[in-house]
């Protein structure tokens, strides 16, 4: 694990960063968005994790060039972003909030953004068609925005980000909302950017989420940075914190029994109710494995697997504590 | 999903565009796109509702007091009412929406994402903005002069060219108070409220003041274009009468030819390189703040 809790350098230093973050503190009034970060983020896909209000936005806004920092500097691409419009050409954002100009067509909104960045009537007709097309939204790019359903909405902001052709890439959130079709869309669209030599900074809350898409991952907390490097390290890291797994079955007792003897089991609890039990194991990955096996073996009928440590929260707050 | 071109194929950053040259396709694309968000907006309904109550009032005048002077009311319904009631409101409800509105909207992130100076942003949204007031003026200024002059006796006097000239000072007055209102909706959060006061006290009280400070008001400038250019006076019973003299507080008895008053360039030249100056703070100011747009960390 290559980590360096609370703001190091740890990224490649000899590779040089798509985005170099020094120093940067933001402060929304007392409220601090992100706390001395110092970061290098270097081509290629990179997830940025962490919980709501971890500074993910923020970084990705001071990125863009639309806040300035309250101290360090921000670099894109090797240049300053602060009031750098020129370098608009070369990136794209696809915001968290999901607002449109409501009264626009898919295909009006998607062309007015490619010449609102520069291009002319004929390439942005042309950019337009390809990148409609290549968010799959050709069928529905003359209906109005206002009646897209959220996967639609998510697609044709991506497809706005995309539509200039940006050599970098900031997606806020991209997947938040939207039913798993237009998920794995969204993730095909993401992937692809990737294999196409994009460099592409992917901001979410979710673990697994950015875990399909990339290895490479930055840890955001309360505005600091609390781990970055492959996603497997971090994985790794987090399994060495006891994982709570719930089970739900008929037979909770019985099941308790049987688990109770097994090496990666470090405690069972049984859950009120009596329906679900609570397992408690420093190797999920192999706990899981073995659950279908127990199901054959003896018929036990386990309704429900969840895990409660799914959620960034618990990780971060391991990580916080260690 | 398909597998289409390869999204790289519409790299507009080739080295000769990425440089920092202005973009004026891009300036140009802004201002219409803007004009677009006015048509699909419902302000200009509210507004046109607005700009239709001194031909509504002159309708009814017409039809009740047959004895009122076309010239009264042409002085009362577009010297009175629309420069000092409508104008700097409609100037105040579109100018403070400039920037505001795509914030509240959560909108302006699309167009700060772009190749396009933050001050050309606030620029060329201004210039839809004065586009859009300066259309509705002259053409409700116009409407009005219909409702008042049509088949009316008029003395030979030539009405399209007074409303003309009356579109004219119209058009120039709600050019400046958008500039004003404009500024102000980036210096103040309550913008309504603030646009309100100023106008209540500034363009309200101060204006109708024989003192220099009605030197400060939009007000006093375009009365004193109207003055120069358009006679008010009505003959009654007991001799002439110069409405607006006596309504502007305008010295006629000792000073006939208003000689301690600007003359009619000047308050050309004031009003318009007053309008350029306040566009011109107005985008710098744009250019060094930033715009916080509500996020869930933010909130």
């Amino acid at each position: 694990m290559c980590s360096q809790p609370f703001g190091e350098i740890s990224g490649p230093a000899e590779v040089t960063p798509i985005v170099a973050l020094h120093e940067v503190s933001k402060w929304y009034g007392n409220v601090i968005g992100l706390n001395k970060l110092t970061i290098r983020i270097p081509a290629g896909v990179t997830g940025l994790l962490g919980p709501n209000g971890a500074g993910k936005s923020t970084l990705l806004q001071l990125a863009t060039g639309q806040l300035y920092p309250s101290q360090g500097t921000v670099h894109v691409l090797g240049q300053s972003v602060w009031n750098n419009p020129s370098l608009n050409r070369r990136i794209g954002l696809c915001p968290e909030q999901d607002a449109f100009y409501e009264w626009m067509t898919g295909w009006d909104f998607v062309y007015t953004s490619a010449r609102l960045a520069g291009l002319s009537r004929a390439d942005a007709r042309d950019a337009t068609g390809r990148t409609v097309e290549d968010v799959g939204m050709t069928r529905h790019k003359g209906r109005a925005i206002r009646g897209y359903s959220k996967g639609m909405r998510q697609r044709i902001k991506m497809a706005q980000a995309l539509v200039h052709g940006p050599q970098v890439l900031f997606l806020d959130e991209p997947m938040a909302g939207t039913d798993p079709v237009a998920r794995r869309a969204l993730m095909d669209i993401i992937q692809r950017l990737g294999s196409e030599g994009k460099s592409v900074v992917v901001s979410s809350h979710v673990l697994h989420e950015v875990q399909s898409l990339t290895p490479n991952i930055i840890l955001l907390n309360r505005g600091r940075l609390l781990a970055e490097g492959q996603v497997r390290q971090i994985r790794d890291l987090i399994d060495k914190h006891p994982h709570h797994i719930v089970l739900v079955c008929d037979g909770s007792r019985k099941l308790a029994s049987r688990l109770v003897g097994w090496e990666d089991v470090e405690g069972i609890r049984m859950l009120p109710g009596g329906k679900a039990l609570m397992v408690e194991t420093r190797s999920p990955d192999a706990f899981y494995g073995r659950l279908p096996q127990l199901s054959l073996e003896d018929g036990t009928e386990i309704k429900e697997v969840y895990s409660d440590d799914d959620n960034l929260e618990a990780v971060f707050k391991y990580l916080v504590n260690k | 999903m398909n597998s289409a071109p390869a999204l790289a194929q519409n790299e507009p950053s080739s080295p000769g565009r990425a440089g920092r040259g202005l973009n004026l396709s891009a300036f140009w694309t802004l201002y219409a796109f803007s004009l677009r968000q006015h048509r699909h907006g419902k302000r200009w309904i509210i507004m046109a509702a607005l700009m239709l109550l001194p031909a509504g009032l002159a309708l009814l005048v017409r039809n009740t007091a047959h004895n009122v002077p076309p010239v009264a009311m042409e002085f009362i319904f577009c010297f009175m009412l629309i420069p000092q009631a409508l104008l700097p409101l409609v100037a105040l409800i579109y100018a403070s929406g400039i920037i505001q509105d795509e914030q509240e909207d959560q909108t302006i992130t699309y167009l700060l994402i772009r190749p396009i100076p933050k001050w050309a942003i606030y620029t060329m949204k201004l210039l839809a903005t004065l586009t859009v007031a300066v259309g509705l003026t002259v053409v409700f200024t116009s409407l009005t002069y219909a409702v008042i002059y049509w088949g009316a006796d008029t003395h030979g006097q030539n009405i399209l060219l007074r409303c003309l000239k009356a579109s004219a000072i119209h058009a120039t007055a709600v050019v400046a108070y958008c500039c004003l209102f404009g500024l102000m909706s980036l210096m103040a959060k309550r913008i309504l409220i603030v646009g309100i006061l100023y106008i209540a006290i500034f363009e309200g009280l101060f204006a109708n003041l024989a003192f220099g400070i009605r030197l400060l008001t939009v007000i006093y400038y375009t009365r004193l274009i109207a003055y120069r250019t358009l006679p008010f006076i009505v003959s009654t019973p007991f001799g002439t009468q110069d409405f607006a003299a006596e309504a502007w507080q305008l010295d006629v008895r000792t000073d006939p030819k208003l000689l301690e008053h600007p003359q009619f360039a000047t308050c050309v030249i004031v009003l318009s390189v007053g309008s350029l100056v306040l566009t011109i703070l107005a985008a710098f100011l744009c250019s060094k703040r930033e715009f916080y747009v509500k996020t869930a960390e933010k909130a």
